[in-house]
């Protein structure tokens, strides 16, 4: 593989913050280049799915409606985070207790549907465990008593997501990295454009989700719709999926007491507030899985658009001077690791470079980048 | 795959050559639905704007792949629990895919999503005399469709089952009732998990089958909307090529008369 960079430090700019753009950034630098990081909205709040987002890592309970490689990319995903979290020095950030799943008597039938599905999709060897009603009482003592079977998913993790994405801000700027908050980037090879005019650099890492539009015809945003609320009345260990004919809802536990319910997933890239619907949805699927929910405080309401291609699955793309990365649907914190590590060899021109057979194929219907 | 050329469906003054309609549904991505669509033959595929916002230009990428599909869009009221809810979903609907057909539903029941047959009738009058092609998604209740065929209905589309529940035909007695009684086409919607019950609904003489979840949720969706397509004309053939009664006794194919008497049934 040839590299795209000549030995030695460059100068390198990186279009977007969400999660892409600053594990990129932040690795970049660690490398000894110098990098400018630009996103659209402000840095501590960013308008990013990554930030939405319930930060859950969970090969298997994704595989079942997604595709193989997608569970691939998760398990490489299981030990690369640890990996960068401890050079983050914020271990504590990592929660790998597994994930549950539960359903109400009469959807049972979707727990052995998902397992099937399961069982299909890794070959017949899927890890996962049947729990009866006192297995899910021990594992989740808070958890209504309504649920006598569930799946128990061993090794899925779950991150706080927030702090991370603060976390490596933080280590972007030690490492001397220039980043620009509100600044609304167009990216070219070798070049950035923003509103003071155009700017060179050796590379430029196109990270911007759906905001990369204008180089990506077919890309689009799915629409997902979050809770977060606040209650000290239940204590989470996992995120607990609750299954359901129409919708698979997730709760995932986060530090303060917080939890984040979600999400929908719509076709449509309408940005406007959470529907009173999904609000409902949302809302009954907590109540369902613990009346203790009754009384939590919504802090928050989220919609973001996730950013996929037409077959829901990341590529990278690549020209001379401008390396994009695209297109991690609802798998962003789970597919990031196998997308960055991807991206890093091809800019380092050494080392593996994993997955290389879905990330680096164009995505389908795009014939040029 | 279709059927023969002089075999096709008239819905509504216009032909299709296949007699399977295909939802856009639950697809684990649009790749694999336009595979799905592309294999199954369909012409025509129904879709749902309930919860999309498309009045703003929104969810446009994922309806261009579906205009790009080159199939009929059959837009639908899914979600709708009123007759009053399905006639506004329907006008929006018309003016963003600059279309009159309509797949209209009205839930009646949140658990196994049953037609309100009340606010269906209501809700086909109104469309119908608004000037649209109106599919009603029905129960298999005679007196309700002959009442929607009098409201103008060109076709009708009885469940086979409840959506979603791959149980096939549940009510062979009342299917095969309407069959009889009506001469609008009928084409089975919902409930349908394997090939053979769509066989099964084709050789009864339906026109034609609706489905979604058994393509979509199929592990390898492409081969499973193939599958369909075969299974559904199979079917039309058999039907139009007329099944043989079925008889209690052994009726053998091989002629008898020249067999010695010891090798006779009874002797």
């Amino acid at each position: 593989m040839a590299a795209i960079l000549t030995p030695g430090t460059h100068h390198i700019a990186i279009a977007g913050a969400g999660l892409l753009g600053r594990l990129v950034a932040w690795q970049l630098l660690r490398d000894g280049h110098a990098v400018t990081l630009y996103d659209a909205g402000p840095l501590d709040a960013p308008p990013a799915a990554a930030w939405t987002a319930a930060g859950m890592v969970a090969p298997l309970c994704e595989t079942s409606i997604s595709e193989r490689c997608v569970h691939d990319m998760g398990r490489f995903a299981l030990t690369q985070w640890p990996t960068w979290l401890e050079a983050l020095e914020a271990p504590s950030l990592w929660q790998q207790n597994g994930s549950l799943m539960v359903a109400h008597p009469q959807d049972l039938g979707e727990l052995t549907q998902f397992r099937r599905d399961l069982d299909h999709a890794l070959g017949g060897d899927s890890p996962c465990q049947t729990l009866s009603g006192s297995d899910i009482q021990r594992l989740e003592p808070d958890l209504a008593g309504g649920f006598h079977q569930g799946l128990y998913l061993p090794d899925e993790a779950h991150l706080d997501n927030r702090t991370l994405l603060s976390r490596l801000l933080e280590a972007i700027r030690a490492l001397g990295g220039e980043c620009h908050g509100h600044c609304p980037v167009e990216t070219f090879p070798g070049e950035v454009a923003t509103a003071e005019g155009r700017r060179h650099f050796d590379l430029v890492v196109d990270c911007r989700g759906t905001g990369a539009r204008p180089h990506h015809p077919s890309l689009r945003g799915v629409r997902g719709e979050t809770l977060h609320v606040q209650t000290a009345e239940i204590r989470l260990s996992r995120p607990v999926r609750l299954m359901h004919p129409r919708y698979q809802l997730y709760v995932v536990p986060k530090p303060e007491h917080r939890f984040v319910i979600g999400a929908t997933q719509i076709e449509s890239e309408d940005r406007s507030p959470v529907s009173l619907q999904s609000s409902l949805e949302l809302g009954s699927a907590l109540y369902t899985l613990s009346p203790a929910f009754a009384e939590a405080r919504i802090l928050e309401q989220g919609v973001n658009l996730r950013p996929a291609f037409l077959d829901n699955l990341p590529h990278v793309t690549h020209q001379q001077g401008l390396i994009s990365a695209n297109g991690l649907f609802r798998h962003g914190y789970l597919l990031a690791p196998a997308v960055v590590c991807h991206l890093l060899a091809e800019i380092r021109g050494h080392g593996d470079q994993p997955f290389a057979d879905i990330l680096a194929a164009r995505p389908p219907q795009e014939t040029t980048a | 795959m279709n059927a023969r050329d002089d075999d096709t469906l008239t819905l509504y003054d216009e032909t299709f050559g296949s007699r399977f309609l295909l939802g856009t549904a639950l697809y684990s991505s649009p790749t694999v639905m336009q595979e799905a669509i592309r294999a199954s033959g369909c012409e025509m595929v129904t879709l749902g704007l309930r919860r999309q916002n498309p009045a703003s230009g929104d969810g446009d990428a994922f309806w261009q792949i579906l205009r790009d599909s080159g199939c009929r869009l059959l837009p639908n009221t899914a979600g709708c629990r009123s007759a009053r809810e399905a006639i506004t979903l329907a006008q929006m609907s018309r003016e963003l895919f600059e279309t009159p057909w309509i797949k209209l539903e009205v839930i009646g029941d949140d658990y196994n999503l049953q037609p309100d047959p009340f606010g269906l009738l209501e809700a086909a009058r109104e469309l119908i005399d608004q000037g649209f092609k109106v599919l009603p998604y029905c129960t298999d209740d005679l007196v309700l469709c002959q009442r929607l065929r009098d409201a103008g209905c060109q076709a009708l589309m009885p469940w086979g089952s409840p959506i979603g529940t791959g149980l096939g035909l549940m009510n062979r007695y009342a299917l095969q009732t309407l069959r009889q009684r009506l001469d609008v086409p009928l084409i089975i919607d919902a409930g349908l998990g394997a090939p053979s019950q769509a066989t099964e609904a084709m050789e009864m003489g339906f026109d034609g089958v609706l489905l979604n979840t058994a393509v979509a949720k199929a592990h390898r969706p492409v081969q499973m909307a193939e599958a369909f397509a075969e299974a559904i004309v199979a079917g039309r053939k058999a039907y139009r090529a007329g099944l043989m009664q079925q008889r209690q006794t052994a009726s053998p194919s091989t002629p008898t008369v020249g067999q010695p008497f010891w090798h006779r049934a009874g002797s």
